[in-house]
């Protein structure tokens, strides 16, 4: 009873962070049909920037997120306007390439600044404590991660939904060229997609770097996660990103428990069967 | 039976002077290893072959067939294991392990193909990245296989034309080539196939090709398990190369994306783009790369060159280098 | 009878495209089917050729019931068809582009070839055979797939607005290509079209659909006058000023 409930807890709160990596880039698919491989790296980034922080300043890495978010923002922006902008015309063998080219270049970018070795965040306030509720004992900086990730997600989803900005988001993933004879700018709506991805998958970044290793090739193994919640949750989908990260969470935590060097194959795994069974996730188009 | 022959090693749809290229081409490779004894040299050139020879098998589904396949290391794996377990089992000649191992990994392709086709773009590009992922990870967690700690090839005192073992670099060199040439070979023959022509009809436009009773999901089926047959090959010949193996060496994720990477920057979908893209990339990688790496301990710039080259093909040429060249040439 | 459509029903969540729509072909008839923009014509198309599922209802072709067969298999059975919207392949010669149609009949490249050239010359494109489609203009693409279509050895041709595009004199020059390859070929043509003058010249029998039901066949000329036919193209007032 105890195990079960530690790693239905575990798997919630994973869940939660994976959901809210897969945000932006089921935000990004839905605006502009086009898969982000370079959205780990983005999260790799924003890692560092809580490395950084952390280690040359005697800030907490707390402090790094709303950093990270900008840096996140900004890489999103400059990514759509000098790579995506170009390869949305092109057929659809560039576009997959095309951000593949970008994930590389960053990855190796930060392989050249930093080394390959593998560092972490030795201080903060979250750092290597512990939280006791009831009879489940958890990483304080996981909870605290789960619950911002939430928060945040909610707060997008709120973003989208009910604002004049976000409507027009949705409006331009719906049906572009509709969007666009109702005068909203879509290429502002692309841009913005890129910068909110960023900006999301940046913070997921700062805050996983509480404790989880931070090294350039990370990115590869958060982003399968991501695509395996979105393709899960389809494609497009923000509702169906939360619900596919919850179940992506627990697969992990629980097949992760029982068969660890396999944690992640249960993942890829789950993937396949969702995209096999239900090409287009429970929400997706 | 004469036709067909002469679809292998007949090259005369190419404009002249590609064929001469790839005369000269061939010559160069032939004589290299006579003109040149520097070890390291020699070991870049076999690379530059063997990642041309994974090309040729990639660009048969990757280029003429239009579909993103992201786990071609699964087969290189497949290949590889079959060649490695079984002359360490039993000893077994190298020219058995071969078709044995492209049978593994064309039988395994095809199991996974007709679920992956269902799928297009980007969600099969995933998903075969996921296939890939699984068998790796599997190869790590078993025993059997020899788990992360590899697979050892005995190595033979002398020239060892069963077991495919030599002493001296320059046998290598000889046999990689002899296997690229029989893949471009094969790739020729492939292009004036039915099955080569429906391929690019499907490619070009899959609703059109269905119209005229192509069975487009079976033409892609077919395809992938040829390609998978053919990555067997080049990791038969990493086996007997490095005779050493494991799943971080013949089957990772960075692997397939290298394959993909060279054949889509080359020009998928001709027969110069894995040739190309693999000219490129591996002087790059064992020059550049090898040699910041020792100096200054600086690694990955190489391949942030490469990528930067990726960026800028995706955005301009999406055809690749050899795309440029066609372009030029048809204005020109 | 060659093709017979029996109460095809097609919807598409909620909007109905195609509903209870019945007729016959007979060989070597050559039969137009007209009405007013999204009246159902290519999804009826789509539904017999098998690119789209009928919800219910049957279609029978030379003696086969192929409802809900895919599109390749439909081609097999000798169904050819051309698109409205363009679809040849871009990266292959206006001959190999024939010869993939060949491919259907035979398992050997190089007898589709010598098949291609020979119904390239029947629609007078020799003269292209080497050049890529991209580079030619649209009256030529329009052959192109007429080519492609014909290299299958179909007994029904089905075009979708072949003449869609074409100016006068290309449309009379597609009509003629139209009748030689029927007699040549010994085909049974099914057109849809917009283009009044043209499916009027061209075709032996009409049937109208309009709003997804058929709702008129017969002669050409007699159809026209038919006032549910002006109703549906003009609206109600001109139906009954006529």
């Amino acid at each position: 009873m105890e195990l079960a409930t530690q790693l239905i807890t575990y798997g919630l709160l994973m869940g939660f962070i994976f959901a809210f990596i897969a945000l932006g880039l089921a935000l990004i698919f839905g605006v502009m049909n086009i898969v982000n491989f370079a959205h780990g790296e983005f999260m790799m980034i924003g890692m560092y920037v809580a490395l950084l922080i952390s280690s040359y300043l005697p800030l907490d890495p707390l402090v790094s997120l709303p950093v990270a978010a900008v840096v996140g923002f900004f890489l999103g922006i400059i990514s759509y306007r000098y790579l995506v902008q170009h390869i949305l015309r092109g057929p659809m063998v560039a576009q997959l390439f095309g951000t593949f080219g970008l994930m590389l270049f960053l990855r190796y970018l930060f392989m050249l600044i930093f080394g390959p070795d593998v560092r972490s965040v030795k201080h903060g306030i979250l750092v290597g404590k512990t939280l006791s509720l009831g009879w489940v004992m958890l990483d304080l900086s996981k909870v605290v991660s789960a619950g911002l990730c939430l928060l945040l997600f909610a707060f997008v989803y709120w973003m989208i939904n009910r604002t004049r900005l976000g409507r027009a988001l949705k409006a331009t993933s719906i049906d572009a060229e509709a969007a666009r004879y109702m005068g909203i700018d879509t290429e502002k709506m692309n841009t913005l997609a890129w910068g909110i991805g960023g900006a999301t998958v940046g913070i997921a970044g700062g805050l996983l770097a509480h404790f989880y290793y931070v090294t350039p090739t990370v990115g590869m193994l958060f982003i399968l996660i991501a695509f395996a919640t979105v393709a899960l949750g389809g494609f497009g989908s923000i509702t169906g990103a939360f619900i596919a990260g919850l179940i992506i969470g627990l697969i992990q935590v629980i097949g992760g428990h029982y068969l660890s060097e396999l944690k992640f194959t249960f993942v890829y795994i789950a993937y396949f069967l969702a995209v096999v069974l239900r090409p287009r996730g429970f929400f997706g188009w | 039976m004469g036709q067909t022959i002469k679809d292998i090693f007949s090259f005369e749809e190419y404009p002249r002077y590609e064929r001469i290229g790839l005369l000269i081409f061939i010559v160069i490779i032939l004589i290299f290893p006579l003109v040149v004894g520097h070890a390291y040299s020699r070991a870049v050139m076999i690379k530059f072959l063997l990642f041309a020879l994974f090309g040729i098998g990639w660009n048969l589904i990757g280029g003429y067939g239009g579909q993103v396949d992201l786990g071609q290391a699964k087969n290189v794996g497949f290949g590889a294991y079959t060649t490695a377990l079984m002359m360490v089992w039993w000893n077994t000649p190298f020219w058995i392990t071969v078709p044995i191992g492209m049978i593994i990994a064309a039988f395994e392709s095809f199991g996974v193909a007709y679920p992956m086709f269902r799928l297009k773009g980007h969600y099969f590009a995933i998903a075969t990245l996921c296939v890939a992922l699984v068998w790796k990870e599997l190869f790590i967690f078993w025993d059997w296989t020899g788990g992360a700690r590899g697979v050892e090839i005995p190595v033979k005192a002398t020239a060892d034309f069963v077991h495919m073992q030599f002493p001296s670099t320059i046998y290598y060199h000889y046999f990689v080539f002899f296997l690229f040439i029989t893949q471009l070979l094969y790739m020729n023959w492939f292009k004036k196939s039915k099955l080569g022509y429906e391929l690019q009809a499907v490619r070009d436009n899959e609703e059109a090709a269905a119209s005229l009773g192509i069975n487009v999901t079976w033409t892609k089926v077919k395809t992938y398990t040829i390609t998978g047959g053919l990555g067997g090959v080049g990791g038969s010949f990493m086996a007997v190369y490095y005779l050493y193996i494991d799943p971080d060496l013949v089957m990772p994720l960075d692997l397939s994306i290298l394959i993909a990477m060279t054949v889509l920057v080359g020009g998928a979908g001709s027969m110069w783009g894995p040739i190309i893209g693999a000219a490129i990339l591996i002087p790059l990688d064992m020059y550049l790369g090898a040699w910041l790496a020792l100096i200054g301990g600086k690694y990955g710039i190489d391949y942030m060159i490469y990528s930067f080259i990726i960026m800028i093909i995706a955005a301009r040429e999406p055809k690749g280098i050899w795309g440029i060249v066609e372009r030029m040439r048809r204005k020109g | 009878m060659l093709l017979g459509v029996k109460n095809l029903v097609k919807e598409f969540g909620g909007v109905v495209a195609n509903a209870d729509i019945s007729f016959k072909l007979e060989k070597d008839e050559i039969v137009g089917l007209i009405g007013p923009n999204g009246a159902g014509k290519t999804t009826l198309f789509n539904c017999i050729a098998g690119y789209y599922k009928p919800n219910s209802g049957k279609v029978f072709f030379d003696g086969k019931d192929i409802t809900g067969w895919p599109a390749h298999r439909t081609a097999r059975a000798g169904i050819g068809r051309t698109f409205q919207v363009m679809r040849i392949m871009p990266n292959l010669t206006v001959e190999e582009n024939t010869m993939i149609g060949g491919l259907c009949r035979t398992n050997n490249p190089r007898v589709a070839r010598k098949e291609a050239q020979e119904i390239l010359k029947l629609v007078d494109l020799t003269r292209e055979a080497n050049a890529y489609p991209t580079a030619l203009p649209i009256a030529t693409q329009k052959r192109i797939e007429l080519a492609r279509a014909l290299a299958t050895k179909p007994k029904l041709l089905m075009l979708d607005e072949v003449a869609a595009g074409l100016n006068p004199l290309e449309t009379k020059e597609i009509i003629q290509t139209l009748q030689r390859i029927k007699e040549e070929r010994n085909l049974t043509l099914f057109l849809t079209e917009h283009v009044m003058e043209f499916i009027m010249a061209i075709s032996e029998r009409v049937i109208v659909i309009a709003a997804g039901r058929k709702i008129a066949e017969g002669q050409p000329e007699e159809v026209a006058k038919e006032e549910k036919v002006i109703e549906a193209y003009l609206g109600e007032r001109y139906a009954k000023g006529k």
